[in-house]
This record gives structure tokens, sequence and C-alpha cells, in this order.
């Protein structure tokens, strides 16, 4: 492996360009594996998901294998998935119910948070320093773990930024993601695909606040959509969701300009805001109702006029709220990411929002669909793009440099085709990638 | 064995639609292959082993008329991205089965397995699982009132399936 001192890593950022090492170098990628994904705030899972005592769900930070576990006292529990004895992974399935996580290769047991409780044949431990009781002896949990509207993160580094902090103004994204359930409470439900790419995590993140690419990207599936919906609706047919939901990819560039970049500190950021291309989706019948009910007049209309388009929390997770759905970032090598897209129900909300979720993540965030595959297939030419060697080093982002506006909170603001987001990610990974001694 | 698949000709004329069915997707005939479909049928690919409907669960394809009609006009968009270069197919239905026939609607319910191979940019890719069609007989023959795909992997991490299965 390469050794990159901090200085060579600070010269791959410059204010408009990063050297495109960032995308392409595997050392740089077990670097930012090591300084990024084991130090911050990382998505795990949603506590719907581990509601019993004894629920758990298996998943992964960076690459590490992870369980997410309900204890009997009612808490989550963020455990490597690795048996102190020989280092098995303990749980061997995505999800279930196990009253105790027994290893599968000596028998070993342990708790749900972790402590080993049972040893067959014990008498091989007297008087040495493993055994039930004995320190080191137990699962290791992570360093840190925290949730934010049931919302479970999990950070290895025991030092750090509370996640509340953290979050800063991407908290609001949650917030809002919460509070359009008539109950102020989301559910894990619908399931979740697991799209596999093969170019850099860095990519799928930034695509989210890409606004620049939807016009020509999704020319193929939004404007044949528009076209093919306009031959056969007749005149006063209701306009179905699928096509409210794919028409807008192919807005102008006004529009996406106009849509604004919010950025706050580690990286987080925001397309939208007071509109995006989901806030001209017709009303649900009974929802506002429910939200009136449960809010009051005033905030209700408040709560669905806030129109974030994709929210950006650095690195492993981003929402889409008017959606109630999720996108996890998964890093697997240098250029190799799967993307998780998990689906929630708005607990209270009409059956039909939720079928909009899942009607959406169906049409674009499948693998076998109309819209996804198209930016897969950008992120692709990207990655084999940058493997030329004709001298340019530098993957640009000069647009609207200089023209960002700080706000007295601390974040930046931009119009929604500014490459402000990717040089406030990348001061965000320099900073990661750099300060680590 | 049911009473219905004791009925060879039957048999024989539907293994010959299924097999119409995936040379149509092989030979890229994309609007007959379409014509093949009742305007309301479902076309469905769970994203789970065992999904019990698709409106209480993502799937990886869900698409009755409308749907249907966007993605095979899209096939032939001159800046359809991810369809350049072509992806190409192969489709191998077997293991046919007549499971039952409806009188009131006069629709079969065949079960078959297949394996579909797609080819794009020196990558093939193998896909294979469980079809459940639903048949309707009508005078040319037969119609596609529905078609469930199972696959195998439905829940695996996977890239781009370009092409129907
Ligand atoms: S490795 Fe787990 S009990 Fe031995
Ligand atoms: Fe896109």
């Amino acid at each position: 492996m390469q050794h990159y001192t901090d200085a060579q890593l600070a010269d791959l950022i410059r204010r408009d360009a990063v050297h495109k090492k960032v995308y392409t170098d595997p050392d740089i990628f077990e670097l930012e594996l090591a300084r990024i994904w084991n130090r911050a705030w990382i998505y795990v899972g949603h506590d719907s998901q581990v509601k019993q005592p004894g629920d758990y769900f298996a998943t992964s930070i960076g690459k590490q294998p992870v369980v997410m576990t309900r204890h009997r006292d009612g808490k989550v529990h963020v455990l490597f998935n690795r048996c102190s004895h020989k280092g098995a992974q303990v749980v061997g399935d995505t999800c279930g119910n196990l009253p105790q996580l027994r290893c599968s290769y000596h028998g070993y047991v342990f708790d749900t948070d972790g402590a080993l409780i049972h040893v067959p044949n014990a008498e091989g431990y007297d008087g040495v320093d493993f055994g039930k009781g004995k320190p080191g002896s137990d699962m290791r949990r992570v360093a840190r773990v925290d949730s934010y509207h049931g919302l479970v993160f999990a950070s290895l580094d025991a030092a750090g930024p509370d996640l509340k902090t953290w979050l800063g103004g991407a908290a609001a994204s949650i917030d809002n993601l919460v509070e359009r359930s008539p109950q102020g409470r989301i559910e894990i439900a619908g399931g979740c695909f697991r799209y596999l790419h093969d170019s850099n995590w860095k990519m799928f993140v930034e695509n989210l606040n890409d606004a620049m690419h939807p016009m020509v990207v999704h020319q193929s599936s939004s404007g044949t959509a528009k076209r093919v919906f306009d031959e056969r609706l007749q005149e006063g047919d209701p306009l179905p969701f699928e096509l409210e939901m794919l028409a807008p990819f192919t807005n102008n560039y006004d529009f996406f300009e106009k849509m604004g970049l919010t950025a706050w500190d580690y990286g987080h950021s925001v397309t939208g805001g007071k509109f995006s291309i989901h806030s001209a989706y017709s009303p649900i019948p009974g929802y506002m109702e429910a939200l009136v009910e449960k809010y009051g007049e005033q905030k209700a209309r408040e709560i669905l006029a806030v129109n974030r388009h994709n929210t950006v929390v650095y690195p492993s997770f981003t929402l889409k709220g008017a959606i109630t759905s999720i996108r996890v970032v998964k890093p697997v090598a240098v250029d190799k990411t799967v993307i998780e897209s998990w689906v929630f129900r708005q607990v209270g909300a009409p059956e039909e929002l939720f079928r909009r979720s899942v009607t959406y993540c169906n049409l674009i965030n499948s693998h076998a669909n109309l819209v996804g595959p198209d930016d897969y297939e950008a992120y692709h030419r990207l990655q084999h793009g940058l493997q030329t060697q004709d001298g340019n080093e530098w993957v640009s982002q000069h647009r609207y440099l200089g023209q960002d506006e700080l706000d007295a909170d601390g974040a930046r603001h931009a119009v929604g085709t500014s490459d402000m987001v990717f040089r406030h990610q990348f001061d965000a990974w320099k900073d990661y990638m750099v300060t680590a001694a | 064995m049911r009473k219905s698949s004791n009925n060879p000709a039957d048999l024989n004329d539907i293994q010959q639609f299924l097999y119409h069915e995936a040379r149509l997707l092989d030979e890229q005939r994309w609007e007959e292959w379409n014509d093949l479909y009742l305007e309301d049928a479902e076309y469905w690919v769970p994203a789970a082993a065992d999904q019990p409907d698709p409106h209480n669960h993502v799937s990886l394809i869900y698409e009755t008329g409308l749907l249907r009609a966007v993605r095979v006009k899209r096939y032939r968009h001159p800046n359809a991205f991810s369809l350049q270069p072509k992806p190409r197919s192969v489709h191998l239905v077997s293991n046919v089965i007549l499971d039952s026939f409806d009188k009131n609607t006069s629709e079969y319910c065949v079960n078959s397995r297949f394996v579909m191979l797609q080819y794009r940019r020196e990558q093939q890719d193998v896909f294979a699982g469980a079809y459940r069609h639903r048949l309707r007989v009508v005078k040319e023959g037969f119609k596609i009132a529905a078609k469930r795909v199972d696959l195998l992997n439905c829940d695996a991490p996977l890239e781009n399936i370009l092409i129907y299965l």
C-alpha cells in the first residue's frame, strides 16, 4: 500500500478541482475506510427493525460486519459481528429473533448485549484470561451508538461530536421526514433494493445533489414517459402518480438552478427546500386532515411546505422526506459500491402515501428499472474515463466558484447547479483524511 | 397431476407460446412482445422471495400497460445511455407445468423455469428463476393476463437488469 503523507493527501484537493486518484486509487479507498468510515457517524438501521428483545439486524460499517440488537432492557446495541473466541461471525442471517447469540463454530453463547454467558466444557478456562465474566471475552460493541428519530447511527471512534451536533442542519431533514407522519413516527416497511455499482462510492453521493445531470441522463425515461402518457391519456383522466413522479426529472435548468443548494459542516448537504422535483404531487385525500389533527393547520402546512429533494448525511446516508425513503451507501472497493434503498411507512398516514413511496422506489431505485441504470451508466463512464493518462489529472468543480454564501448559522448556500456541494464534500473529506495522525 | 396437464395438445401449444415470448425478447421485437400482453396485465418481478403482493413491498419491476409502453418506447430512444452499447439476451424456458385451468376466466396457470443470459459491454450476467404465467385463451391463441418472475437471487446486490426477464 502506498503511504500518503498528510501533505500529499491535502494536495489532492484543490478549491476548483480534485485529483482523480480520490476515485481510482485503491490505497486511497483503504485510507477512506480507516479515516472516514471508521470515524464518522455511519447509518446502521432503524430501530423499528429490532422492535422486540432478541430482534437483530446484521449489516456493515464500511467493510466490517456488525449486528444491531435489541437487548431485553430495551436498549439497542451495535456489536461487531465477531466471536470473541476465534473470530467467526456469530450472526449468520440478515435479520430475525435470537434470545441469545450462539456461535456456530464452538458453541460459545453471547447475550444480546454482547456479554459472553456460556462456554461449553468451560473447565479449560480456569486460571486464564478468557471466559465468562472475564474482560475481553465479550463480543465487542462499537465505540458509540446513538439514534435520531429512531434512525440508528454508530461511530467506531470514541471521540468526536455527538450525533445531533454532527448532523447540524441535516437534522431538520430528518425532523421533517418524521413529522410527515400524523403520529410523528416512521416504521421500516416495504423491503429494500441492493443495487451494485461498479464505481466509487463518492460518485453516487455527489450525484444526489448534482442538478446538472437529470435533464441529460434521464431524458430517455422521463422524456419518454411524458410522451407516452400524452398519447394515451384522455382529456380529464386523472394524472397517474407514475407520471407526476417521472416528469420533473426533465424540468429545465432554470428549475434546478432555483431549487438551491445548502450545505452544513461535516459534508452534509441538501438540494431544494421550498420546492423540488417532489413538490408538485397531487394531494392525498385525508392526509392533510390527519396532519392538521395532530399538528394544527399552520404547522401542518409548514411540514408539507418543506420540499427538500435529496439530503446527504455524509458519507453513508441519504434521504428523501417527501418519498419517505432512504438510500444507504456501502463501500465495497474503490470501484464497487452497493446502494441500499429502504422504504418507510409514515405511521398514521393514508395507505396511499406508502403506495407512492413503493412506486417511486420501484421506478427510480430498482436496478431493473429505467432511471437508476442511466445513473449507473454515468458513474461507470466516470470510473472508466478517469483511467485515461491524458495529462489531465483533475476533476473539475469550477461551477459558481467564489459565489457561495455563508449564513449566520454557518450553512453555505448556492444556486442549485453550483459545484459548491462537491467542494464542500471534499472539504469534509480532507478534514477526515488529513487530520488523522 | 392435474387433469388439464393430461391434455398434450394444450401443453404443447403453451410451451410454443412461452418459447415465442422468449424469442421476441431475444430478437428485441419489443412492440410485438408487448402485444402478447393484455393492457392491464401485470408484469411483476418481486424483490423478495415469497413476496405476497406488489403493494406492500418494493419490486424490481411492477408494470401494467402504461409503464410497459414507456419501457418499450425507451428501448428505441437515441439517448438511453444504459442501452448503449445495446444489451443482448438469451432466454431459455423449461420445466413447463400446467398448474390449472379456470373455465370462468378461460385462463391457464402455467409454471416454468427460466435462465436468462444478459450480455453487454464485455459482461455477461446470468439470471434464473421461475415464471408464473396466467394465459388467457383468445381467438388468436393466448394473451398474457399476468406474469410473475421469481428471480432466484432477487434480494442479492445486483447490477442492472436491462431486458425483461
Ligand atoms: S469461534 Fe466462536 S465459539 Fe469458537
Ligand atoms: Fe439521476
